[in-house]
């Protein structure tokens, strides 16, 4: 009880000192976390749906070359960023870069350099994500959208994707979250993240523990209110489970189809024509030739 | 004899070395009702998915209006938005209501204004009887419903023909007669329909010519009466035998 009493007041001694450093620090997080994340999924999207093009034997031989070719490409990007750790990868991108080329090309900003990292890690990660969710759609939605003439654009545009995303949601979240997390790496780059203000914090008042408890308190926040939000846009895209019956429907009235006694359909009861040939029915037997 | 709309010369298709089309010729004529009848495996479904070219057949032609339809050069696309096809699992866009499963195609593919597309398709939903359900997602509403919206959705498309795909197979025994009975309507009215089905009743009071398939060629083919009534062929005889004992 008296460990719990005196971490609190090292706690409120820090935060009094660095309360503005930490808030600035969870800022650039969430910020380094949310764009990384979204571009990270575009990458993703545009891999996976690379990935899932038709092709056949049949296929002209300069297709099929260039959609074995894309299909390598995206195999060794995902392989590689998804293999290696992704503070390696920052230090090869941020210190790699200028020592390989004498200084000509290196980041002046390091949130460009941050933000590159962790969206291409992101993006590895999701392409399998997409891949997986594209895959996962039944067959016959495809067949349904062939069927009426769509392209394979227009399939996956108006059908498949918007299947596919929502079902990848949960990955999305997922990425999200890790990625504010993970973020944490970024300190190798210098990049002043959450975790950042920690070791700045730490330095200046050796108060390790404390701190600690701070970024933990910190992190859950930010990845709670996130999961939070993630299952609200879910319930969201899922719509609402009730629908309304339209009883009538004004359109349908000028299209007329009610309107005119004489151009009922068949199947409206209320057709002068219908009434007609069911009367004719009953009198005489149904007649097979009628078309 | 009306207009020939399709002509089907020679087709085979092999799956491997399973031959399950073999040397398949036959027309269809603008106005057939067609049912195309066969014990399972016999290569029914698999011929209707290679005439709307969802199956690449592996040799011989199709002709539509005379036009060679397999083959690389040709527009399938294009193709298949004048041939309209009904499936057993009905194919719904799950992410879409009943109104805009009919319209996205209109849109998409022929593109009509949303306003015109919208007057098509509530035209045909009302013809089904599913207008009242227009903001309903498919996993709302039943089996025989989801089947007449599809039905909706392939003639929103005002297609030259309608392949159906056992419509009727996946569906509960009570609500068969719903779907048969919106197809009846549609042949009535002169629609090019090309049936494969189980509803010997269907085929026999509502089409007007039977083929009637065995392990991939077309044993007999002839008017409902002839097939049904005065079959030629020993196959046959055996297989309507097989429905008349149940």
């Amino acid at each position: 009880m008296e460990r719990l009493v005196q971490l609190g007041a090292d706690m409120a001694k820090l935060w009094e000192r660095c309360g503005g450093d930490y808030l600035n620090g969870m800022k650039n997080t969430l910020i380094l976390a949310l764009v990384a994340t979204a571009i990270g999924c575009l990458i993703g999207l545009i891999c996976g749906i690379l990935q899932t093009i038709p092709h056949s034997k049949n296929d002209p031989p300069v297709k099929r070359f260039f959609l074995a070719l894309i299909r390598a490409v995206v195999r060794v990007y995902v392989e590689v960023f998804r293999g290696t750790p992704m503070v390696l990868q920052a230090v090869f991108l941020y210190y790699g870069l200028p020592y390989f080329t004498n200084n000509s090309v290196k980041f002046d900003n390091i949130w460009l350099a941050a933000i590159l990292v962790v969206s291409i890690n992101t993006g590895a990660y999701m392409a399998e994500s997409v891949r997986g969710g594209i895959i996962s759609i039944d067959p016959g939605q495809t067949e349904g959208a062939k069927a009426i003439g769509m392209t394979h654009v227009q399939t996956m545009l108006n059908v498949i994707l918007p299947q596919a995303i929502r079902n990848i949601m949960p990955q999305i979240g997922n990425n999200f979250i890790i990625n504010v997390k993970d973020s944490s790496v970024m300190f190798i780059i210098s990049f002043t993240e959450f975790f950042a203000v920690h070791r700045a914090a730490v330095g200046q008042t050796y108060l390790y523990f404390p701190s600690a408890t701070i970024e933990m308190i910190g992190y859950l926040t930010m990845t709670l209110i996130a999961s939070l939000i993630l299952r609200w846009m879910e319930k969201r895209m899922d719509g609402d489970s009730s629908y309304d019956l339209v009883q009538v429907d004004p359109l349908t009235m000028t299209a007329g189809t009610y309107s005119h006694p004489d151009r009922g359909t068949p199947f409206d009861e209320r057709s002068k024509e219908n009434r007609e040939k069911v009367r004719q029915e009953l009198k005489f037997g149904r007649n097979r030739g009628d078309r | 004899m009306g207009e020939k709309i399709l002509e089907i010369r020679h087709l085979s298709k092999n799956f491997g070395t399973n031959h399950v089309l073999r040397d398949i010729d036959f027309t269809v004529d603008k106005g057939d009702v067609i049912s195309i009848i066969g014990a399972s495996g016999s290569g029914k479904s698999t011929l209707l998915r290679c005439i709307n070219l969802l199956e690449t057949p592996t040799s011989g032609e199709i002709l539509y209006h005379g036009q060679n339809v397999v083959g690389r050069s040709v527009n399938a696309a294009a193709y298949r938005s004048h041939v309209g096809m009904v499936f057993q699992s009905f194919n719904l866009f799950n992410n879409m209501t009943v109104l805009e499963n009919c319209m996205v195609g209109q849109i998409k593919v022929l593109k009509k204004h949303k306003e015109e597309a919208r007057a098509h398709a509530m035209e045909y939903l009302e013809k089904v009887g599913m207008a009242p359900y227009i903001n309903a997602k498919p996993r709302q509403i039943s089996g025989g419903q989801k089947q007449r919206v599809a039905i909706a959705r392939a003639l929103a498309m005002d297609p030259e023909v309608l392949l159906f795909d056992e419509p009727t197979s996946a569906l509960d025994p009570e609500m068969v007669g719903e779907v048969l009975s919106v197809m009846q309507t549609l042949a009535n009215e002169g629609m090019t329909m090309l049936v494969v089905t189980h509803e010997m009743a269907f085929a026999r009071d509502v089409s007007t010519r039977v083929v009637y398939m065995n392990q991939g060629v077309i044993c007999e083919e002839g008017p409902p009466s002839e097939v049904f009534g005065n079959p030629r062929r020993q196959e046959t005889r055996d297989f309507l035998a097989r429905f008349r004992k149940n």
